[in-house]
């Protein structure tokens, strides 16, 4: 029996040609678990918003065809009314949250839809107890990693016991042992006979849960495999699709877990770094701050008394969430004043504020990093003295050139990103840092991120990348630095494809 | 100790209703100090010491350089500046600390279902409550934002102060603007904005903390107003 019917679905966003659909005809048995890949924009996230009501309920535009969902006719269903029925994972873990607790997150749900304090007692109790949360209960939501947040989202839904479970990109934020854990949340509900659908960039931890798998391109459901079709895809083809890979090689999960077992390697022209130690927890004194050393351990989020690393190369930071990745990229560029820590390059030392001139850290959100009207003012609000035709090299170099005078919030998430690296050369700062630029991306952009490091790498600049994705390091980093506890664990070269 | 949100309610109220009114006489002042030091011994007792002892001292200093160092006599740029900032500290600092342990001490499902004893309608309880859900995340935003500014060396828009506030203000509210609609997807995708009545998980009871609170700020707020208007 379908559970889910779109019947010559056409749907196109009001002023905007990214993400519309085309003629899409899909049929969901109940129990299935499909899911949906291709290239962003190209109407994945648009068939979750068909089936949960945000379209043509939240996001207007124009709208044919009809779609039935559990028996309901969506187009003449109210929103709430779908809430019992159909649950939704949503990306960003940032903004899908009502509560500020834990708790009344997951209670939220069934709140809203009447149910008795007991019954929504009983319920609570049942998800902790299935998805293994009493850790997180009580916490505040702001103290929650990314990670964490996602399992409390997943919650959040299955309180509402609703028989069709939709993810849009849930790993996006994510890293790798938190992917496994939302591996074993999707396929506990696959157990339980529930139908999941799931937008996804991350193919590799799917293989083995789903039953179809659908390709969007331009709109249009292009192709579709089995799942047993899909498993036996080889790498040429699922590169053809532009798709990222489905099966990762064991020796890059092992890096990106940060659990390789290498050591330093030697490295000839280097930058030094000396005393990098930083803690977030309250200092022990009350006027004046404690200065930290090696021997404070425990106490420390980043305990680094001396690394050499590599210089002119792109360097991939990797570890698990919450073990001073961030923290080591906060430090170094200098964003944290109690880090006294030293840059050592070209003979110079750089203490605490000159970081900031050497460093350029691109942020993950970079929503936050640009300020002014135009793609133009913004490079040359890098720049010490305002030179135009510099700005145009730069930003011709970056295929920027035509859109100087945008507003750089009408530009895509992409053309932002690299607005943020334009200022970033525009500053003259010869250390690059980039805080994981690839969340989120499909395959072809994350290729695009990674050339572009490679070329910011061969033109002299020293880039470290943060990072989760075992595709971005494969496809640019020259060495791969593992940080756990705080600490450096080991610095490898690494073979580029 | 656990306060009913509706005392902590009560209490927004009757100390924003004192702050309102001037006290004049060392009587009234006296009643002002007592009904500020309520907020302060709550904060203590729910483990916030260091925002206690902040708030404690900021209020301390404002009232002893206003009564002590200062008179309508002072002269002079930085004595009318003090008076200004001072005057301001000591007259509504109370109201908020106040809002300051409410905000931090009330969690959005005690406060959803304060509003349904107290039959708020859920449309305005709703929007009450986002509003306190989104303090963090300006917060948190925020400080992203100061972050990218120092790294670019813009903290002081380069001596403009327009520009200053400029590069503060366009970022945060695209990303509130953004936050807020994904957060309202994500909220009616789980039901809020039907038409069945809300239930809520906690349960409510007010306890003897509650009364004892509430009737002190009653008494409190009729003596203030009877020695100030009618004595």
């Amino acid at each position: 029996m379908s559970i889910v019917e779109l019947e010559n679905v056409n749907f196109q966003y009001k002023g905007s040609k990214d993400g519309s659909l085309n003629n899409i005809n899909l049929n969901i048995e109940k129990g299935q678990t499909v899911l949906l890949c291709g290239a962003s924009g190209s109407g994945k996230t648009s068939i979750i918003r068909l089936i949960n009501g945000l379209i043509p309920h939240y996001y207007s535009g124009e709208l044919e065809g009809n779609i039935t969902v559990a028996g309901h006719d969506v187009r003449k269903t109210e929103l709430h009314e779908l809430a019992g029925t159909v649950g939704t994972v949503f990306q960003n873990p940032r903004s899908q949250f009502f509560s500020v607790d834990t708790d009344g997150e997951i209670a939220f749900g069934p709140e809203n839809i009447g149910l008795e304090p007991k019954e929504i007692k009983a319920r609570l109790n049942d998800v902790v107890a299935e998805m293994d949360l009493d850790d997180l209960l009580g916490r505040s939501i702001f103290d929650l990693s990314g990670g964490q947040k996602q399992r409390i989202a997943c919650a959040s839904v299955a309180a509402l016991l609703p028989d069709i479970i939709l993810l849009d990109e849930p790993s996006s934020n994510l890293d790798f042992d938190s992917i496994e854990l939302l591996r074993g949340t999707i396929l506990e509900w696959k157990r339980q006979g529930k139908t999941i659908i799931i937008s996804e960039h991350r193919l590799w931890y799917l293989k083995d849960a789903v039953d179809r798998v659908i390709y969007m391109e331009n709109g249009v459901m292009a192709k579709e495999w089995t799942g047993e079709e899909f498993k036996g895809l080889n790498e040429e083809e699922v590169k053809s699709y532009k798709l990222r890979p489905i099966v990762l090689e064991e020796e890059l999960i092992r890096d990106i877990r940060g659990e390789s077992t290498s050591s330093f390697c030697d490295v000839e022209s280097n930058i030094e770094l000396k005393d990098f130690f930083f803690s977030y927890k309250t200092r022990p004194y009350l006027l004046f701050k404690k200065k930290f050393k090696e021997s404070d351990g425990e106490l420390l989020n980043l305990n680094i008394p001396y690394l050499k690393i590599p210089k002119g190369k792109v360097i991939g930071l990797v570890g698990p969430n919450g073990t001073g990745k961030s923290t080591f990229l906060r430090c170094l560029c200098g964003l944290e004043g109690d880090c006294k820590g030293a840059i050592v390059s070209d003979g110079k030392i750089y203490k605490a504020r000159q970081r900031l001139k050497i460093c350029y850290l691109v942020m993950q959100d970079v929503n936050h990093q640009l300020f002014t009207d135009s793609v133009k003012s913004e490079v040359m609000l890098s720049m010490k003295d305002e030179d135009e035709k510099r700005c145009d090299e730069i930003l011709e170099s970056l295929g920027l050139l035509e859109y100087k005078d945008t507003h750089p919030m009408a530009l895509s998430g992409g053309q932002k990103q690299r607005v943020a690296i334009a200022s970033a050369i525009a500053s003259g700062a010869e250390i690059l840092l980039f805080d994981e630029p690839t969340s989120g991306l499909d395959y072809s952009h994350m290729e695009k991120v990674g050339e572009l490091l490679n070329e910011l790498a061969s033109t002299g600049a020293s880039v470290i990348v943060s990072t989760h994705d075992p595709e971005l390091i494969s496809e640019c980093c020259d060495y791969v630095l593992g940080i756990k506890h705080g600490k450096a664990v080991y610095l490898k070269e690494n073979k580029k494809l | 100790m656990k306060l009913d949100p509706r005392t902590k309610l009560f209490m927004v109220f009757v100390v924003s209703l004192i702050v309102m009114m001037s006290a004049t006489t060392p009587f009234l002042w006296a009643i002002r100090l007592s009904i500020t030091l309520i907020p302060i011994i709550l904060m203590i007792l729910e483990k916030k010491y260091s925002s206690a002892l902040k708030f404690l001292l900021a209020y301390a200093s404002a009232l002893v350089l206003m009564f002590y160092f200062l008179s309508e006599q002072s002269e002079g740029l930085i004595a009318s500046l003090l008076i200004g900032y001072c005057g301001i500290v000591v007259q509504f600092m109370p109201a908020i600390i106040t809002a300051w342990y409410v905000v931090r001490t009330t969690k959005i499902g005690e406060f959803m279902s304060c509003m349904q004893k107290m039959h708020v309608p859920d449309g305005i309880a709703v929007s009450l409550a986002v509003v306190m859900r989104f303090f963090p995340t300006i917060k948190e935003e925020y400080s992203s934002i100061n972050d990218a500014m120092r790294m670019r060396g813009v903290m002081l828009g380069g001596g403009n102060v327009l520009r200053m506030f400029e590069f503060r203000m366009i970022p945060l509210l695209f990303s509130c603007v953004n936050i807020g609609e994904e957060l309202s997807a994500a909220a009616i995708t789980r039901g809020l904005g039907g038409d069945v009545k809300r239930s809520s998980v906690i349960e409510l009871k007010l306890g003897i903390a509650d009364y004892l609170i509430m009737t002190f700020l009653a008494v409190a707020t009729v003596i203030f107003v009877v020695f100030k208007y009618f004595l």
